[in-house]
């Protein structure tokens, strides 16, 4: 005789079958995933591209003012000039063989860029710099100064004493991420615990589960099934950005930091959605319809939602403060440790709180769970539920 | 045998059961009567440790029941609880493996209750595509995968046709023939007449009638059912004779003694012609209104 599973076991991977053959949930992972993988290439794609452009001169004043825009032209700017009388020039351009045409007037005051339908903005901004630095140095060899000596841009120099803006955004970019993920993830696994809870209610099946197997065990099971799923599922998004950062052309930069603290974020994410999974089960527990979920479901969604926001606008001793708060902690402390400069005690103290509060509330969900599920004359309240007698 | 002890149970100080005491049997099958609100579910429910007594209660075979579950124990809710959406089948491998039987061994078991109940090809149906009637079995079929060694039904036979009720009563049959204990509430009353071995009647939480269905008729076995040749009305002024029934020259009677009853008798032929003296067996539902 082959050793049986336990009741939980069979309970999550019941839950686990379940949603694995459900389509909606199927297609929507593939989906995510792609837009992970895609939004990572093309930005990375966009960050990298450079665009060439040829442009002919038709007078000398014009090819002088192509070769400086040539030293000044920014990194992902290719460009090719020429110079050639003003019909043979203006053939090129009708023959689109080149994309612009410049020419000034006899006193090289006043120039014209052609396009043949457009000309392009990047192209005319730095034509239109090159010319003014061209015509500011003859204005100043006249009067006899070097341009040299004049002052520059590239004087004043930014610095700031913490971090630097670099990984500032890098951090920005990450914490809308994590919240978003934990967010979704949330809602994705957590409002199944409750509908499970609720169908099972209404079905009366839970009287023959309860006769059956403890509810603790039901309720371990269904947890653990869709802490499985939100967990696999994360991972999957995770590793998929990760692996689409780390095969795109070009360096993205703190890619390592991101992976660490995506390892941290996982962590926090398993606390966080265990405090949230067992209140969805109590909520579940509490409403007799689906349709009352919708209510007592509020409160939840408010916390959720205050999570992604506090998630991407905290800042300071805020966000610090936030960093130990159960369930906010699993998004505000991993976006502490991506701008980095924090102890290794700080996230290990705040896993302990989320793990203390993890079993406070798994307590309690199930007192409620045990006392509320065999109720079917209308929705309860907390307090209601809590003076049931089983 | 399963045991009742003084179980009283009260829901916010309404008491909805009081002190109740009764027997179940091994090897018989219990019919459980009683109006709606009498306290059969909540009995049930407390046999099954769904519910706590708030004082008394129950064994199995001498030892007192513990714990919340009863995982040896089938068990049919008064409200049907199955999943709609899931085939038959899943639901019935699910509830196997709950129980600790394996996948294989729930299958098989799961298809041998199908078939017996005609099921087999809506294996694959989902609940909810079924008959109520089917639906019926299938619960019914739930409540016996893991061959427990009790069986706890709570009214097996509402909204069965008339071949499923043969085929439950067969099961039923079946299972206390095993020595299982088997209680059963229903509301059928001519139906408990040709299946019980054992009769419990609860009124407003409390038990009214715990014996068995022959001690429970021979307490009533001094009815006699007259039939004569003229009017019966000189009965009503017949010492030793209390008339329950009267119409023409038809009678059902109670007679105090066997001498009441052979005197009376004898008046009766002197009279004219007796085409009827029978000793009546009343039907359970007879002693249940009676009771009542």
């Amino acid at each position: 005789m082959k050793t049986m599973n336990a009741p939980w076991l069979v309970v999550a991977l019941r839950e686990v079958e379940t949603k694995v053959k459900d389509k909606a949930f199927v297609i929507s992972t593939i989906m995510t995933l792609l837009l992970i993988v895609g939004s990572i290439a093309a930005s990375t794609f966009f960050a990298n591209k450079s665009e060439d452009f040829k442009v002919v001169a038709t007078d000398q004043l014009s090819y002088q003012v192509l070769q400086r825009a040539q030293d000044q032209r920014p990194e992902n700017l290719n460009l090719t000039i020429s110079q050639a009388e003003s019909a043979a020039a203006k053939e090129e351009l009708n023959g689109e063989k080149v994309d612009a045409m410049l020419s000034s007037t006899a006193n090289g005051q006043e120039f014209t860029l052609t396009g043949f339908d457009e000309v392009d903005p990047q192209l005319q901004d730095l034509v239109s710099s090159s010319m003014t630095t061209v015509l500011t140095d003859q204005l100043l060899a006249k009067a006899g100064i070097d341009s040299s000596q004049l002052p520059k841009a590239d004087q004043l120099k930014v610095s700031q004493l913490q971090g630097d803006s670099e990984r500032a955004s890098m951090v920005r970019a990450m914490a809308f991420l994590f919240s978003f993920l934990f967010y979704m993830a949330a809602l994705l696994f957590g409002m199944p615990i409750a509908n499970s809870v609720i169908e099972e209610k209404q079905n009366r099946v839970v009287e023959i589960l309860a006769s059956t197997i403890r509810l603790r065990q039901l309720l371990a099971g269904k947890i653990i099934g869709n802490v499985i799923l939100a967990m696999v599922q994360l991972l999957l998004f995770i590793s998929a950005g990760l692996l689409a950062a780390y095969l795109a052309p070009g360096e993205i930069p703190f890619l390592g930091v991101v992976a660490q603290v995506a390892g941290w974020f996982v962590v926090f994410f398993l606390g966080g959605f265990l405090v949230l999974a067992g209140i969805w089960a109590a909520l579940g527990a509490l409403a007799t319809r689906t349709e009352d979920l919708q209510q007592s479901t509020g409160p939840v969604v408010g916390a959720l939602l205050a999570v992604l926001f506090i998630g991407i606008y905290a800042k300071g001793s805020f966000l610090v403060i936030a960093s130990y708060v159960p369930i906010v902690s699993s998004v505000a402390m991993p976006i502490r440790l991506l701008s980095g400069e924090v102890a290794l005690w700080e996230p290990l103290l705040s896993l302990a709180i989320l793990l203390a509060a993890c079993w406070a509330v798994l307590l309690f969900s199930e007192r409620i769970y045990r006392r509320a599920v065999m109720h079917t004359g209308g929705t309860l309240t907390l307090r209601k539920a809590l003076k049931l007698e089983v | 045998m399963l045991e009742v002890h003084h179980v009283s149970r009260s829901f916010a100080q309404r008491l909805v059961l009081d002190d109740i005491s009764f027997i179940v049997p091994s090897g018989a099958l219990t019919g459980f009567v009683g109006a709606n609100g009498a306290g059969k579910t909540t009995t049930m429910r407390i046999i099954m440790g769904l519910l706590n007594a708030s004082s008394g209660h129950v064994s199995l075979n001498g030892s007192e029941l513990s714990g919340d579950t009863r995982p040896n124990f089938g068990y049919m809710p008064e409200e049907r609880g199955l999943y709609p959406k899931q085939p038959v089948i899943d639901q019935l491998l699910y509830l196997g493996q709950l129980h600790g039987i394996t996948r294989a061994e729930s299958r098989k078991r799961a298809m041998d209750l199908l078939a017996r109940f005609g099921l087999e090809d809506r294996a694959k149906s989902k609940l909810e595509s079924l008959s109520l009637g089917n639906q019926q079995r299938v619960q019914v079929a739930a409540s016996l995968l893991h061959e427990p060694d009790v069986l706890i039904l709570d009214e097996p036979f509402s909204g069965l046709d008339p071949l499923a009720v043969d085929a439950m009563s067969s099961i039923l049959r079946d299972y206390a023939a095993r020595g299982v204990p088997v209680l059963f509430s229903s509301h059928q009353l001519d139906l408990l007449d040709v299946l019980v071995d054992h009769l419990v009647i609860i009124q407003e939480g409390k038990i009214l009638a715990n014996s068995s269905a022959d001690d429970l008729r021979a307490s009533q076995a001094s009815r006699h059912r007259l039939s004569l040749g003229a009017d019966a009305g000189w009965l009503r002024d017949e010492p030793g004779v209390s008339v329950i029934d009267l119409s023409g020259s038809q009678a059902l009677v109670n007679f105090e003694s066997e001498a009441d009853s052979q005197r009376v008798l004898a008046k009766a032929l002197g009279l004219g012609t007796v085409s009827e003296f029978a000793v009546h067996r009343p039907s359970l539902a007879d002693i249940y209104r009676e009771i009542i």
